[in-house]
Formats: structure tokens, sequence, C-alpha cells
């Protein structure tokens, strides 16, 4: 089965007086538990890629299906109790919000899913445990260092077990030691819970972890390898 | 359920993150909510007054007349039951509050002046039953029986005719044969009341002595009915209307004395009015600061749409930030509202304008009166129209997409 | 050529968020429509007022003994009236001075008595100090100042149950307290459309009113109707310098004569001031609130053109010609909306449920049409403009605390 599947995706921006396209004719299948970094230089289609698939952008043509179910045509209220079941989110910036604590950002997705209180604040003390962020529940993003910040967001991500974790650039304000350490907990996450994985990224790094590389440039995937194989 | 708590939640934490914009809007609404009240409250107790000097020179909030007596009201149009048998029917009816009373234009003599008044034939007992004008006694004694020979006059009118208590003066009006029939009263009291005109208006004799007088013995020319709300009337009304059969005319105060009347419904129609031009003044400053606050949180917004909350979760919370703030202004308005009447519960005293206000009908002292219903349709009016004016900011926030409201710089 | 720049710059930073400042406009354009709209209202009702109720029997001066006005008493006489009347006349070259007397008298007609207050007013001249004679519905005003005939209210009338040409008797005391009596022909009834002068005023030839009463040639009041109202000033010290000193009189201005008017409108004026000060600061705080927040989020903005040596009070004088523009722009479109729906009931007429029981007590019509004037238009957008220029202060004199690095440090 799937996890992702993209269909003959297209998309456009304008920009001033200049097309960009950012999509151009993908196809991409991703199965159920891969572990997918997509790599492109700036503007080279990974974020409006990443966007697409969690139904956040759609795409001008082409289709976009998660878990066997066509999303590009879904409403916004299908597609938020879909990102909200099975998708976990990080972004590359403004991931947190700022009026809540750690703990209640993580538990904003849990709460919005009507979780049982005792039940989320559980998971989210167990999870902020796992990402090194002990003792840190009360504080609130504006007093937290970017990479204390990241973790937060990678927590409130994989807290509800998604099958399928989306995250930009998630190790861009990490140092490395973070890095490893919250990689770590993906292929942990992947290997133990069969998450699906798609990151898009720039670190070296965080494309040695990959099970399969993608590399897109002007909208097309150029290169798809496996690396599981090499 | 765990969204509304969540987006309740976000929208307190969210008011204070502008703290500046946030205090400047509640001084705002508080100064707003504090107006409403505080200006209703004395415009109350002005018109509130008024009503009740009103209806006690009236007196009461129901009379029954000679259905002639309106149009024509002298001695000849007199109510169809004796007093004797207003007695007995009342009294079998249960009816306690009401005065039966001789009514008749009159001129008032002294050695000096004379002035036109209205003589009223009264039972003391009755009168202070139903809560009469020239009940309250400023010098000398007040009518102690319905065959007392005296005469209370108001203090002014006193001054004007240059005499005192103790003193002569004669009373001269007319019988039903149009003969002038006339009587030398001793003034044994004077009588205070709220405003000057009832002070030089009316005179009181005992009802029997007066209805000898005119030669009209066993017979009145009205019957005051009272009881405890103004507002209400109806019961009141219909009762008498019963008891009288159909024979004499039944009035409510309203009726009675249209001013009056009109005023009550003029001072209602004032407080909603007043209480609206205000909101509408707050409104701008709300949407304003609404839609500033979205504009500010566009990204966290889209945020929030991304992890899979649904725009009603969006708007709730900008609703509930708009209410949040919006109750708090109203209970310090309120607050202040009561706790500035506290100074003033002797009184305002506006006598500079004394005369000007009697104009109006009105007394020279204010009293304030918060009422509850004021209150509430206040504070009702300013939520309900605060959620209305907070729709349309609400609505353009759940509305974004949240890839451009991300990704927006 | 600064200046230009300024104001250019100033004029585009309004515009960054057109939708907060045109909220903001709204919030000056609806009080000051509002204001407008009251105070023409308002100032209209308070000078028919005034007008209506000088004009109907009062005058704008009256020359009396003192304490009369007070008291109303009957030995309390101006002596030898007429004489007096006729001098200031010539004197001042003014046609509108009437002597006249009052007394209450019981008024009985075959088979009904009231108590009245009789006045005595001069046929000639009565006409130019009072409308009554005017308002004569049936019959006529008297000509001849001794002749036995009395005019009275339209309810007075329809109370007493007679009509013109019927027979009235009026016993009264006289100025010296004895018992007076007489029998005048009604020629005329008069309808003033005011409750109380319909009810209760009877008016005789003052000639007439002398023999009656025993007046010997005196009278309570000359009364005095000046050019104009705004006249009584210039004329009150004329009036006073014509009267003989050993008659000890004195000279009431309307105002004294009707006190509760003034009051009244006093009365009312700080009532309805209080409501439009409230206005005032309400806008006042929408202003405030619109121009921190502008300084606020552009605290970045402000640091790197402080570092460039611009001072903060000239980035304060920027806020304030911003505010000024955002408020200037509000009392012109203000003062518009207002006056054209001024102008809308001016031309339609304006009335609420209950006017007409209202405006009756303070001899006003039940339809109003207001008028706009310059006072009007601009009294309430000038003090709105004032309170918005005095909040626009608190965020143009934050800048003064803000550090330029620290401001640059901050977010954009």
């Amino acid at each position: 089965m799937s996890a992702v599947r993209c269909v003959d995706l297209c998309k456009t921006y304008r920009q001033g007086d200049q097309d960009i396209k950012a999509l151009d004719h993908v196809d991409l299948e991703i199965s159920d538990g891969g572990f997918v970094c997509l790599s492109a230089p700036s503007g080279g289609g990974k974020t409006t890629l990443l966007n697409a698939i969690g139904g956040l952008d759609k795409p001008d043509t082409g289709e976009v299906w998660i878990a066997e179910q066509r999303i590009d045509q879904m409403s916004k209220g299908e597609l938020a109790a879909l990102r909200l079941s099975q998708i976990g989110f990080v972004f590359q910036a403004y991931n947190l919000i700022p009026v809540l604590s750690a703990r209640e950002n993580i538990e904003f997705v849990m709460q919005v899913q009507g979780q049982p209180t005792a039940l989320r604040r559980d998971k989210a003390m167990a999870i902020l445990r796992e990402v090194g962020l002990a003792g840190l529940e009360d504080r609130r993003p504006a007093e937290m260092s970017g990479g204390q910040q990241q973790r937060v967001a990678v927590a409130r991500a994989i807290v509800s077990r998604p099958a399928l974790v989306l995250a930009d650039e998630p190790t861009a304000n990490l140092d490395s030691t973070t890095s490893d350490g919250l990689m770590a907990l993906f292929v942990d996450l992947n290997q133990n819970h069969n998450t699906t994985f798609v990151i898009a990224t720039h670190d070296q790094r965080v494309m040695g972890y990959a099970k399969r590389l993608i590399r897109m440039l002007d909208g097309k995937i150029v290169d798809d390898i496996d690396q599981q194989a090499a | 359920m765990k969204v509304v708590q969540i987006s309740f939640l976000l929208a307190s934490r969210n008011l204070w993150r502008n703290y500046r914009r946030t205090i400047i809007m509640l001084v705002a609404i508080s100064v707003g909510a504090w107006a409403m009240i505080f200006m209703t409250a004395l415009m109350r107790g002005m018109v509130n007054e008024m009503l009740r000097d009103g209806i006690r020179s009236l007196p009461g909030l129901v009379q029954v007349h000679n259905s002639a007596y309106r149009d024509d009201p002298s001695i000849n149009n007199l109510v169809s039951m004796t007093d004797i048998e207003i007695e007995t029917t009342f009294a079998a009816a249960g009816i306690e509050r009401y005065a039966t009373r001789v009514r008749v234009p009159a001129i008032i003599s002294s050695e000096r002046e004379s002035r036109g008044v209205t003589l009223l034939g009264v039972d003391p007992l009755r009168e202070r039953s139903i809560e009469a004008v020239g009940s309250v006694i400023a010098e000398g004694r007040g009518l102690e029986s319905i065959d007392d020979n005296g005469i209370v006059i108001g203090k002014k009118l006193a001054g004007k005719l240059d005499t005192e208590i103790g003193k002569r003066i004669v009373l001269m009006s007319q019988d039903p044969d149009n003969e002038v029939a006339d009587r030398g009263f001793r003034v044994v009291g004077l009588f205070e009341a709220n405003l000057a005109a009832q002070e030089e208006a009316f005179v009181f004799a005992g009802r029997t002595v007066v209805q000898k007088m005119l030669g009209i013995d066993g017979r009145v020319s009205e019957i005051a009915l009272t009881g405890d709300d103004y507002r209400n009337v109806e019961l009141l009304l219909a009762d008498t209307r019963r008891l009288m059969d159909g024979r004499d005319e039944v009035l409510s105060w309203q009726e009675l004395d249209t001013f009056l009347g009109t005023m009550l419904g003029v001072m209602d129609g004032f407080v909603l009015v007043w209480i609206v031009v205000i909101f509408l003044a707050l409104s701008f400053g709300l949407v304003n600061t609404l839609v500033m606050a979205v504009f500010e949180r566009v990204r966290e917004i889209g945020l929030m749409l991304a992890l899979g909350m649904r725009p009603s979760g969006i708007m709730l919370q900008i609703i509930f930030e708009s209410l949040l703030l919006l109750m708090l202004g109203l209970s310090i308005g309120n607050a202040l509202a009561y706790a500035s009447v506290i100074p003033l519960k002797d009184g305002l005293d506006i006598s500079v304008v004394a005369e000007g206000m009697e104009m109006f009908g009105a007394a020279s002292v204010l009293y304030p009166e918060i009422q509850v219903n004021d209150v509430v349709l206040a504070n009702v009016v300013v939520l309900t129209l605060g959620l209305i004016a907070s729709l349309s900011p609400a609505w353009r926030a759940s509305r974004y997409e949240p890839v451009k409201a991300i990704t927006k710089v | 050529m600064a200046v230009n720049i300024i104001s250019r710059l100033a004029w585009r930073n309004v515009w960054r968020h057109p939708r907060r400042t045109w909220l903001t406009i709204g919030a000056m354009v609806f009080s000051n429509a509002l204001l407008v709209f009251m105070i023409s209202i308002q100032f209209g009702m308070y000078g028919l007022m005034i007008d209506n109720t000088l004009k109907a029997f009062t005058g704008h001066m009256q020359v009396q003994a003192p304490g009369y006005k007070d008291d109303l008493k009957m030995r309390q006489v101006v002596p030898d009236a007429a004489t007096l009347a006729e001098k200031l006349r010539s004197e001042l070259k003014l046609d509108r001075i009437s002597a006249r007397s009052s007394a209450f008298a019981l008024l009985s007609s075959e088979d009904r008595s009231y108590g009245v207050q009789v006045f005595g007013v001069d046929p000639q001249y009565e006409p130019g100090v009072s409308t009554i004679p005017g308002l004569v519905r049936e019959g006529r005003f008297p000509t001849d100042n001794n002749a036995q005939e009395i005019v009275i209210g339209k309810t007075l009338a329809r109370n007493l149950r007679v009509e013109t040409g019927d027979e009235l008797t009026l016993l009264g005391s006289g100025r010296d307290g004895s018992f007076a009596a007489a029998v005048a022909e009604i020629v005329g009834i008069f309808d003033s459309g005011v409750p109380d002068f319909d009810r209760s005023i009877a008016e005789i030839p003052l000639g007439f009113f002398g023999d009656v009463f025993f007046m010997d040639h005196a009278a309570h009041s000359i009364v005095i109707v000046a050019p104009a109202l705004s006249a009584v000033e210039e004329y009150r010290p004329r009036v006073e310098e014509l009267l003989s000193p050993a008659d000890g009189l004195v000279v009431h201005d309307w105002n004294a004569l009707q006190p509760g008017l003034k009051q009244a409108i006093q009365a009312d004026i700080s009532s309805a001031f209080f409501m439009y000060g409230i206005l005032v600061i309400l806008v006042a705080f929408s202003v405030m609130n619109t121009q921190l927040m502008s300084v606020l989020e552009r605290t970045h903005e402000f640091g790197i053109v402080m570092s460039l040596g611009v001072t903060p009070g000239r980035l304060g004088r920027l806020v304030l010609l911003e505010t000024g523009m955002i408020a200037l722009a509000g009392l012109v479109l203000g003062a518009l909306v207002g006056g054209l729906i001024t102008l809308w009931f001016g031309y339609k007429g304006f009335s609420y449920p209950g006017m007409d029981q209202l405006a009756a007590n303070f001899n006003l019509p039940s339809r109003f049409y207001p008028q706009v004037t310059v006072l009007t238009l601009f009294l309430g957008p000038v003090f709105v403009f004032a309170g918005s220029i005095l909040s626009a202060l608190y965020p143009a004199l934050r800048l003064q605390w803000v550090h330029p690095v620290e401001a640059m440090r901050s977010l954009q």
C-alpha cells in the first residue's frame, strides 16, 4: 500500500511578472513505512511538493493521494480532519503558537482531536522527555532557543503517532548533536511504528538517514535513489 | 468541546499579548459602559421622580370620574355612586388603597390677595394610603379627620397670600346651581411638595366640610386608587372597571396625564438609543482592534489551520477574544457606574436650574436610580452587537489559506 | 520643500493599513454626523423655545414694582402706567411697548364658575407684545380701552359653556383688598395651543380692568419687546434711565421673568454635552489605539531613521501630522454627512414618537425643522478633532523613550 501517491502534479506561481514552475509534472509514490528525503536548491519545489502532499496547497493539475484517499479535491474541513488524524507537520519556521507553553503546543493537536486531558498531558510529558526537553514544559516559545523550539515542533508532529510525518528543514536551527538525536527519534519511529517520513532538507547528515533520496530541480524530479539498496 | 476550550485558552492569552492596545480598548469600553449606565441612572432618577411626583399629584395610578368630568371638571359632574356605596363596594372587593375626593376649582382669598386653586375635600387617612401630595406637613398640623374644620395649604401659596397658620382665609366656588358657595377656613397646616407648582395649586379640607359647603352631601368628584408598580396598572384598571360596572370613566395615569405617560415611553426609548449610540462609537475601535489582532497573527492562524484546526475554531478564538474584552470592560464599567452612584445617594442638587427642571415637571434634587433591567439591557445589547461586530474579522481570519499565511513574511 | 516631503511621508503612512484608517475615520464620521445633527436640532429648538415663549406673552423686558415678579400681589403696581408706557414708546422709538395688569378672579357663566387669571391689556398696543390678540379664532379682540368686554381661551370657554356674545361675571379683590365685581361680554375666544393659556387666561381692556379692580391709573407691568432678543442688553439701561427714581421701579429682562426657560436650556445643554463628551472621548480612544499600533509596528523603521539622526521630536510631529490628516478627513466627512442628514430633516421635518406631547410643554411644534449653521456644523467636529490630536500625544510622546539600537533589533 502506498502512503503517498502523486500523479502528474503541476503548480505555477506568479512572482512579479514571471511565472515560476514550482511543480512540473511530478509523479511520485511513497510506500508505507518509507523514509524519504527531498533535496533541492532553494526554489526547487520541495516545499511546494510537501505542502501539496499535506493538503495545504492545491496543485494546478494532477492528483494527490494519501493512504489511498484522493485529497486534492477535498474540502477545507475534510483536509483539516485528515491532517489532524493522519499527518504530523514540522515547518521551516514559525512552528509554534507563541501564547502557548511547550507542553500546550504539543497538546494542541490532541486537544483539537478531542483527547481527554489526562491522557494528552501524559503523552505530552513523555514526548518532551523523548526529545530531551524534560523540565522545559512550561516555557513559552519566546523563552526557548531555536533548537528547543524546533524540538517542540517535532514532538508535536509525532506525539499522536501519525501515519505520515512531513518535515520541512527540521534540523535547520539545530547543532549536530541535537540533529542526530532528532534523526534517531525519526528512525526509531519509522522502524517501530512504521511511520512514513517525508523530509525536505539541505542537510547532508539528514539525507544520510534516508532510505530513499529524491532530488528536485526546477519543479522536476531529477534523481530518485533507493539508499537501502546501495 | 475541546476545541472550544483551546479556543478560549488562546483567546484569553492573546488578549494580553498587546497589553497596551487591550488596556486602551478596555478603558474605552469601561468609559462607554459607565456612561451608558450612569447617564441612564441619572435620567431614570429624574423621570422616575417626575412620574412619582406626577402620580402623587394626580393622585393615584387609576382614577374614577363621571364620564363628563374630564371635559368639564365641574361640580355638576360627580361620580355616580355615593361615598357610602363606594366604601361598601370597594371593601367587598378587598381594595384598600383608594381615596374618595371632592375636587373643584376655587378662589382662595386672604385679607390681601386672591388666587385660583383646586380645592380638595379629602379623607386624610385615605389620602395617606394613596400617598397623595399634601401629606407632607411642613408647619402646623395635617387634617385629622374627614370633618376637620381647618384647611391645609401649600407653603408657597401661604407666602403669596400673605397668610400664616391660625389666620382665616375664604374659599369661593360654585354649588351645583351655579350659586357662589363660600366658606371661611382657618389655616391649620402648611404642606410641602417637590414641585413649587403643587404647593400653589392645591388646598385641602375635610371632605364632609367641603361637601356641606358645596351642597353635595355624600357625593365626590373622583376616586383615586393606587398600587405598587406604576408600570403595571392593567390589573388595577380592570378590577376597578369591573367594580364601576361601566357607569363612570375609569382611566389609568397614562391616560389622565398624557405628558407623564409619554415621558415613560420616551425614556425607555432614550435608554435604548443611548446604549446603541455608545456601542456604535465603541464598535469602530473594537473592530479595529480585532482586525489588527488578526493581521498580526496571520502566521500562527495559518499554522493552526495547517495542523488541522478547522476554520470554525479560528473564528471561535477571535469571537472569544472580542467577548472577553467586552465582558471585562463591561464589568469594570458596571462597577464604576455603581460606585459613582454611591456618593450621590443623597441626591444630586441641581437647584441652580430648579425652575428649568420644573418646566420638565422635575424636582431640583436628582436621585440617580440604577434599574436592573437597564443594566441588563446595556450589557446584553453590547455583548450581542459586539458579537455581531466581531463576526467579520473572525470570518476573515478563518478564511486564510494556511500555506499563504505560513509563508507570509 | 522639507515640509512637503514630511507631509507626503505622513500621507503614505496613513494609508499603510487602509482598513484600519477607514475604521478610525468611520468612528469620527459617525460621531461627527451625530453631533452635527443633534446640535442643530438642539440649538434650533432652544431658539424656538425662547422665541415662542416670550412672543406669546412675556416680551423681552418688563417694568414692574420690586417684588411683583415673585409675589404677584395686587398692590405692587407701576403708577400712572399709561403715561409711562407712552413716554417709553416715544423716547425709545419702539412701538411694541404695552401696559398690563393682572388679577385672580372667579369667572362665572350661567352655569359654571372658574378661578382664572384676568389680564388688563391695552387694546391698541397689546398685539405688539403678545400673540394672544392675534390668536382670537372666534369674534374679535377688544378695541375700546374702556369697553366692558372680555376675551377668553378656548378650553375655558368650553368649561364655562359659553360662546361669544354671552356674559361673564367677574368676582375678585381689588388693589385695596376690597370686593371687586363686574359683568363683561365675551367678544372673542382665542386658541393659543398652549394648554395653560387656553384653560386659565382671560383678557379685558386695561381701562375696564382699572375700574373693576380700583387700580387708579396704575398697572402691574409694562411689557417691552426689543427689536431683537440680542438687543435687550442695549435697551435695558435706556429703559432704566427713563424711569423716575421716585417710583422705585425695576426692569426685568426675559431671563428674570422666565427663569425656567434659560435653566431648562442649561439643564438640557449640560446633560447633552455630557453625552457628547462621552462620544468625543470614545473616538479619542479609538484614535489613540490606532496611532499607538501604527507607532509600535514601525519601531524598527523608527530605529533606523533615528540612527540616521532624525530626532524623536520630529518623529513625534510626524505621528501628530498623520493623526491630523486622519482627523481632518473625519471632520470634513463627518460635517458633510451630518450636514446632509440635517438638511434632509430640515426639509422633511424631524419628529419622534411622543414628541408632540413633550414639545407642547415647551411651546414647541410637534415637528421640527433643524437648520444647519456654521456653529452647529463645526462645534461638535472641532471637539472630536481636538480630542483626536490630544489622544495621539501619548503614542507621539512614547517615541521619546525609543532607543534606536533596541528599536532596530525589534522584529519588523
